[in-house]
């Protein structure tokens, strides 16, 4: 393994992956593509911090990456690989330009920004309290206006940086000439703080300091969980950019091996790919015959033997023997950057659609400010002399904060009771789409059904018991999240499990560990035995040969049948698009009961399903867990995935089911329940300040009136929000102890 | 009313200080990961026994 690492310290790779800091340390960005429980990431982390001169090491298991802070002269990048491979987890080094990516800054301004917002709130509330309970008792003038004072430096931070973004954007917005929501936000909030300012050095009138704070953080504490709920699909998606290799062995003119960056190949170039390994760039075969995994594209993970002059696709996986071949495409434009190209273009249409900023926010915040010039106009005729002050309590009273918080807040809670349910959400506003789906397109393979393991069927060899095989088995297959390696897996019932040490997952093959004391492989024929293909089976082997055959068999996922029926009663017209054979999709859908159903499907053809449903003016969703459902899975207007599914086909899904297809029912309802705790938490908003602005616009509001109310009215937001899991049945215990089944 | 003129700028300090920490927590990435920490105490920790313990205390959360 070492040998393979040390093509690292050659300097003009170090120099592709290692950024120096200014104190001499280096930083390195790793994938640990095998990366997934949070067992692996304690071991991993244990290795790797045991290993001299590693400063920190901070692991995004999302996105599958690792960044590791390191004295690169104490420990060289080769031997911090060899660690990773030590903790069972292989880890490959990033580009450096991956290092510094936008949504990790983004996070973290936002993050800071908040912060600010809310502690200096909290002191600008504390001030002002003083100054409410003051008129009460009479508190000198002196120190009235030394709080005032106060008030206004304590809220100056949050004006000044918490509410910068949207003073930003709003600028942004004016110079492109278009108004959206934050136009109206900046403008509440500047002339709020503006007047009150006013206010405190003229020495007379109100101020609102702890008002207009506070309206700054619930907007920021709203925007703050869109956005992790937004990164989380970009970690997803990342993940899959993340698997191109880096270095390429290129062979030269006198046959000598040349580790080269995969971004100096040249199309004519010859590159050797070890077992194992992945190819770096589309191009024709030179060896004889190879067996290859393209799983990466196909998603249906399946070895397929290609023939001397053959084109091999980049990402794929080489099963047996090293090959060679003649590069003909780079990696930029290979098979592979091709099809998440379609994705992403097929993903930012979408968009560019659903980014519409909230109309009916916008709508509001403009009625409210025209009621503020409606109350100036009004008491300029009336009685001049208070028009400032009606105006000024009229944009406070107005103030959209429980009307902003309403979107986030029911969101978030729908999110969260999802999540735990064993339904993830990566993208809100499929929520919202959800409650509108009419039609969904299913995918076959993987989605519909899974492969299965009957422990009755083992087949051992050489004096081995069946059980035994099984026991061997299964300590393995737990250490994968494979679908066939879980469908081992889950015969794990009464057996005491060996615990397997030094595994290493091998991509497109199988399971290699150190098991009682012996070398064991599990997984495809090639990988652990070399036996012939054979595509029905997993095998059990050590150093000697085959030990034990354990068949696999495609049947139906246990909740397909229940989901369906339940899509069918919500009024959901379902198709399955698959890109099996006709004859097996035949069967599945008869014993489904669905009418229609295509076969032989390329990614194109499923993509054109969807656009044309679309443009027949249905909703879509979309389930499928292969890579070549990516780009349908992009174009729908709702999409889930599974738990197993590819890496590119959960980046481009909305929701994730842990838990099975029975998810995608439960989401739905829940989806039709959070659209409808929206609209009560909306007009409730809508009402509360339609209902205030006439008492302010008459001066009866004083400013700890208008705080109280503000914070009243999102507090009844947020308590309504908690009613959305009440129709859903109870949530089974959280992930604690399914975790300790498959880790302990 | 002499409290306030020393509780004041002690409160205001404590927010200043209360930012830098926070700030410094943030450049330290103990934000990134809010999912994997909290269940990591929970794990059986087999694994990490064959490792010197005198290294643990150095593992960022």
């Amino acid at each position: 393994m070492s040998a393979a690492h040390a093509v690292w310290s050659r300097p003009q790779l170090a120099a592709q992956v290692l950024r120096r800091r200014r104190d001499g340390q280096a930083e390195v960005a790793l994938r640990v593509p095998t990366l997934a429980t949070p067992h692996q990431v304690l071991r991993l982390e244990q290795q790797l911090l045991a290993e001299r001169g590693v400063a920190r090491v901070a692991v995004d298991t999302l996105a599958r990456r690792l960044r590791v802070r390191f004295d690169d002269t104490a420990t060289p990048l080769p031997r911090l690989l060899a660690a990773c491979d030590a903790a069972g987890c292989p880890a490959q080094p990033l580009a450096a330009t991956s290092l510094d990516d936008a949504r990790r800054r983004e996070a973290d301004e936002s993050l800071r920004r908040l912060l600010v917002a809310g502690i200096f709130a909290m002191q600008a509330m504390m001030f002002a309290l003083v100054l409410y309970l003051g008129v009460i008792d009479a508190v000198d003038t002196l120190t009235t206006r030394l709080f005032r004072w106060l008030g206004l430096l304590s809220a100056a931070p949050v004006i000044g940086y918490a509410a910068w973004p949207f003073f930003r954007r709003t600028l942004a917005g004016v110079r492109a000439r278009r108004a959206g929501i934050d136009l109206p936000i900046a403008l509440a909030i500047g002339l709020i703080y503006g007047a009150s300012v006013l206010s405190a050095v003229r020495g007379g009138g109100e101020v609102y300091f702890d008002s207009v704070s506070m309206f700054v953080f619930v907007l920021l504490l709203g925007r703050h969980l869109e956005l992790r709920a937004r990164h989380r699909n970009g970690a997803l998606g990342e993940a899959v950019a993340d698997a191109a290799p880096l270095v390429a062995e290129r062979r030269n003119a006198d046959g000598a091996l040349e580790p080269v960056a995969v971004s100096e190949l040249l199309p004519g170039d010859r590159v050797h790919v070890a077992e194992g390994g992945v190819v770096p760039a589309d191009g024709l075969l030179e060896s004889a015959n190879v067996q290859v995994d393209a799983a990466l594209l196909s998603g249906e993970s399946r070895a397929c033997t290609l023939r001397r002059g053959q084109a091999v696709d980049a990402g794929s996986v080489v099963l047996d023997g090293p090959l060679e071949l003649r590069v003909e495409r780079t990696s930029a434009d290979s098979a592979a950057g091709r099809l998440g190209a379609l994705a992403d273009a097929a993903r930012r249409g979408r968009q560019a659609q659903g980014a519409d900023d909230d109309p009916a926010a916008t709508r509001f915040v403009l009625r409210v400010l025209t009621l503020a010039a409606a109350t100036v106009a009004f008491w300029l005729w009336r009685d001049p002399a208070r028009t400032f002050d009606a105006a000024v309590a009229v944009l406070v009273v107005a103030c959209p904060c429980a009307f902003a918080l309403a979107a986030p807040a029911t969101m978030a809670r729908a999110m969260a009771v999802l999540a735990r349910r064993g339904v993830l959400v990566a993208r809100p506003c499929a929520l919202r789409a959800l409650a509108r789906v009419n039609h969904a397109l299913l995918d076959k393979t993987g989605t519909l059904t899974e492969p299965t393991f009957n422990a009755d069927r083992i087949t051992s060899r050489r004096g081995l018991e069946p059980r035994q095989a099984l026991r061997l088995a299964v300590a393995l297959a737990r250490e994968s999240s494979h679908p066939a390696a879980r469908a081992v897996a889950r015969r794990a019932g009464g057996l005491e499990l060996p615990q397997a040490r030094e595994v290493e997952v091998v991509a497109g093959g199988g399971i290699r560990g150190r098991v009682d004391g012996r070398v064991l492989r599990l997984g495809r024929a090639g990988f652990a035995c070399a036996a012939a293909a054979d595509d029905e089976a997993l095998w059990l082997a050590d150093e000697r040969g085959a030990l034990a055959r354990l068949p696999l068999q495609e049947s139906l996922r246990p909740q397909a049948q229940m989901a369906l029926s339940g899509l069918r009663d919500a009024g959901i017209a379902a198709q399955i698009a698959s890109g099996d054979v006709p004859s097996r999709v035949r069967v599945l859908a008869a014993r489904l009961g669905i009418d229609a159903w295509r076969a032989r499907q390329s990614p194109a053809d499923k993509l054109r399903q969807v656009r044309d449903a679309q443009a027949a003016g249905d909703c879509v969703l979309v389930v499928g867990d292969g890579s070549n459902d990516a780009a349908a899975l992009a174009a729908a207007d709702v999409s889930a995935s599974l738990a197993g599914a590819s890496e590119l086909a959960r980046a481009h899904a909305d929701l994730l089911l842990n838990d099975g297809l029975g998810g995608l029912l439960l989401a739905r309802q829940l989806a039709a329940r959070a659209a409808q705790v929206l609209r009560q938490n909306r007009r409730w908003a809508l009402a509360y300040n339609m209902a205030a602005i006439p008492f302010a616009a008459l001066g009866f509001v004083p400013p700890w009136l208008a705080a109280l109310g503000m914070s009243l009215s999102s507090l009844a937001v947020i308590l309504n929000t908690l009613r959305i899991a009440a129709p859903l049945p109870a949530a089974a215990p959280p992930a604690l102890p399914r975790l300790r089944e498959r880790t302990a | 009313m002499n409290a306030l003129l020393v509780l004041i700028p002690v409160s205001l300090l404590l927010v200043v200080l209360a930012v830098a920490v926070f700030f410094w927590a943030v450049r330290q990435d103990q934000f990134q990961d809010l999912d994997t920490p909290k269940i990591l105490p929970l794990l059986d920790a087999d694994e990490g026994a064959e490792l010197p313990p005198s290294r643990s205390k150095e593992m960022s959360p």
